[in-house]
């Protein structure tokens, strides 16, 4: 178990971080994040003990880490870095083995429990069979791996990780942490890692510590602190860029710089990824009628779409029909999904047939068929060809605004 | 179990590779010293030098072989080992294949020192100043200075970039308050310094080697106590210390015993560069690994096969007259160091 009283951190004289109060049990993932330069680095490294406090002290299983000699100190914390050590030809067996530096003597020789401890590391991190191949030729992935696994042979009562996955790519990132979260529960141990990637930590913390404006805040749940509306008070997120807390991701809004707005028929699903397009290629959209919890009501909210919605599980209203009827006369074409129809939703393809009906350009994605449809796309380059077609032929008439770019290049 | 084998297996597989190699980097050493023994401005075939070693023979090759190349292929043998095993442990603690001995500036430290005590006669003691003790002790005054500068400084700034320049201004400094020296003194004076300031083991004697000899012993096997912290600090300062390294100790420690040959060397030669170099180099990459319990000891016996076979091209490339040593090691060494800039930071240590 780690805890701090009272800690302020930072460099020389300056402070950086101040007045930290946390406490980390056996067992536990915790998770540091924060903006950049907020401290989350110096914070792990005075946890560490690799950094003096400027006040406080720092636990760990009850013994200030400052009175520690450093050989009693390593049996007690390991540490893994952002940094990546390559060039070196030491062997995979040989980087563990240096994880017995405090149990070992001078000349650094093995004893039976030493080489015990280098191979449950190994085994930990699942590369016993690479213990022979040299560090150097490793992948990155693998690489943090046997650093974890140097870290995991000094039987460490705490792991501190500062951002030990950035340099991976997305899968070794998830599967690194994974393996962290699975071996450091089963052994006991305190996890205490900064992430620079939020919705990571947000999926794999058990708890969170937010480093920013010279404080911390701990949280119990990572849920918690996104029913508290957190991320998007830490990063300064809004306008353009936002947290989704049922995503529990970062989602963003291209400037909508086309003057057309496209209604979206859509449901259960099938539209999320016709917002993402549409929001990509700089179109308005609206789209409904949407059950409030869909998963496209989410995705259309967060990407900033006029949502016409009905409660969940209520058939739509007439009132609601109306409304969406309204909306899709004033948008320049309508997508039509194919939604999965059933008893609450039926209405949702009448409003197709009607955009039909009414001669506006009703572009059909999927194999439902609606009667008077102007095209019938399976694919999203096909969708994207048709939007084009629809701009290049002025199917609907566009009013263009005094735009300066489209001035020079008529 | 079946793994805990195969570990086991391997580590002893590496034991018996590293004295495989130890074994394959010591076989060219007794010809090179063989072949010191002979060559030279006056030739002495082989039975001359056997029987001057054991005595006997042709009193001239006698006295040729037993004065002259004997001492001078022993201090080649032993100062290449001391320049190689500083080289080694230097570019660990920095982390940098480019690190030795020099750019630290403890040889410039020791050959100011050296300096002082030839041309001004500064002795620290009552010792006249050509007695062997009081050019030892010139040396390590000159390396300990340098020495205790760079550790202090190793307190302050934290970066080992800063100190690897550190060390090469310091370098200039001496080289500069030296060559201001040499153009105070008179000629005579100045033509014994020579050999200090060009770098040749032309003018080691029994009467300085012998002094030396327990202090080269004990400086070498001393170092190979360094081969697991050097291991630790390939991983960089933190990750030593998180495992447990105390690491302003261990630095002041590993400086000292990288400067303590070095000084031994400069006492004996003078300076001798590229050596410290390119010993760690080729024996990281002929051995394929970067182990300091391998390394040190290879990095020995390379820089001993190096300055040997160096020593002998400078009597024979322009033979009879003898070029300094650096002028032979500087012709593959600067290539190097060139190759290792060029490199860059895809260079393993």
């Amino acid at each position: 178990m780690i805890h701090t009283v009272r800690l302020s951190l930072g460099y020389g004289d300056k402070v950086i971080v101040r007045d930290v109060n946390i406490s980390v049990r056996p067992g536990e993932f915790v998770s540091v994040i924060g903006p950049n330069a907020a401290g989350k680095t110096t914070l792990l490294k005075t946890l560490a003990s690799l950094l003096k406090p400027i006040a406080g002290v720092v636990y760990i299983d009850g013994l200030a880490v400052a009175n520690l000699r450093p050989r009693e100190l390593a049996s007690l914390i390991g540490v893994v870095l952002t940094d990546q050590v390559k060039l070196t030809m030491l062997t995979v067996a040989e980087v563990v083995a240096l994880g017995r530096y405090p149990y070992t003597g001078l000349l650094g020789s093995l004893s039976q429990e030493d080489r015990r401890e280098v191979l449950r590391a190994l085994s930990d991190v699942g590369l016993e069979e690479l213990a022979d191949r040299r560090f150097c030729e490793l992948s990155d992935g693998q690489r943090q791996k046997v650093m974890i696994a140097r870290a995991l042979a000094q039987e460490p009562r705490a792991l501190i990780l500062d951002e030990p996955v950035t340099h991976l790519d997305p899968k070794a990132r998830v599967e690194v942490l994974m393996m962290i979260k699975r071996v450091c529960r089963e052994r006991r141990i305190v996890v205490v890692a900064s992430l620079h990637e939020v919705d990571l930590a947000l999926r794999m913390a058990d708890r969170l510590i937010i480093v920013s404006d010279g404080g911390v805040i701990a949280y119990d749940s990572p849920e918690e602190f996104i029913m508290d509306g957190g991320p998007t008070a830490l990063f300064g997120l809004g306008e353009c860029i936002l947290f989704s807390p049922e995503l529990a991701t970062v989602e963003f809004r291209w400037p909508q710089d086309r003057d057309e707005r496209i209604f979206v028929v859509a449901g259960g699903g099938s539209g999320s990824l016709v917002y993402r397009m549409l929001n990509r290629l700089g179109y308005s959209f609206s789209t409904g009628v949407l059950h409030k919890g869909d998963v496209d009501y989410i995705v259309a909210k967060s990407l900033g779409g006029v949502v016409i919605e009905e409660e969940a599980f209520q058939p739509i209203s007439p009132r609601k029909m109306v409304q969406a009827l309204e909306e899709a006369r004033s948008c320049a074409a309508v997508i039509y999904t194919s939604p999965p129809i059933g008893p609450l939703n039926s209405e949702n393809r009448k409003l197709a047939e009607a955009a039909a009906v009414e001669g506006r350009p009703l572009i059909v994605l999927g194999p439902r068929g609606i009667r008077g449809a102007w095209r019938v796309v399976d694919s999203f380059p096909e969708l994207e060809q048709s939007l084009q077609l629809l701009r290049e032929k002025a199917v609907a008439p566009t009013i263009p605004r005094g735009g300066s770019g489209r001035s020079i290049n008529p | 179990m079946e793994t805990g084998a195969r570990l086991k297996q391997s580590s002893s597989v590496v034991g018996s590779t590293r004295s495989r190699l130890l074994i394959l980097y010591s076989l060219p050493i007794p010809t090179l010293l063989l072949a010191s023994l002979l060559i030279g401005g006056y030739s002495i075939n082989l039975q001359d030098a056997v029987s001057a070693i054991v005595g006997g023979g042709r009193p001239e090759a006698a006295l040729i072989v037993h004065s002259i190349r004997l001492p001078r292929a022993l201090a080649a043998l032993f100062g290449g080992a001391c320049l190689g095993v500083s080289g080694a442990i230097l570019q660990a603690l920095f982390r940098n294949p480019l690190a030795d001995s020099y750019i630290l500036g403890v040889s410039a430290g020791s050959s100011l020192f050296l300096a002082l005590s030839m041309l001004l006669g500064v002795t620290l003691g009552a010792w006249s100043p050509t007695n062997p003790y009081a050019l030892y002790l010139a040396s390590f005054s000159g390396a300990l200075l340098v020495t205790a500068l760079m550790t202090s400084l190793s307190g302050v700034v934290r970066s080992t970039t800063t100190i690897l320049i550190a060390g090469l201004m310091i370098s200039y400094i001496a080289y500069s308050l030296t060559s201001i020296l040499q153009t105070l003194v008179e000629i005579e004076k100045l033509r014994a310094f020579t050999y200090w300031i060009m770098g040749s083991f032309a003018g080691a004697r029994w009467s300085i080697l012998t002094p030396g000899l327990p202090a080269i012993a004990i400086s070498l096997s001393s170092t190979l106590l360094l081969a697991k912290p050097l291991n630790a600090l390939l991983l960089g300062e933190d990750y030593a210390r998180s495992m447990g390294m105390n690491l302003k100790r261990t630095r002041m420690m590993i400086v000292a015993a990288a400067s303590l040959p070095v000084a031994i060397v400069t006492a004996l030669a003078g300076a001798v560069g590229f050596i410290g170099l390119c010993a760690p180099y080729l024996a990281r990459q002929l051995s394929r690994t970067s182990n300091h319990f391998t390394i040190i000891p290879a990095s020995a016996l390379l820089g001993s096969t190096l300055t040997l076979a160096a020593d002998l091209l400078s009597r024979l490339a322009l033979r009879p007259i003898e070029i300094p040593i650096t002028g032979v090691t500087a012709l593959f060494g600067a290539p190097l160091v060139i190759y290792l800039l060029l490199r860059g930071r895809g260079v393993q240590l």
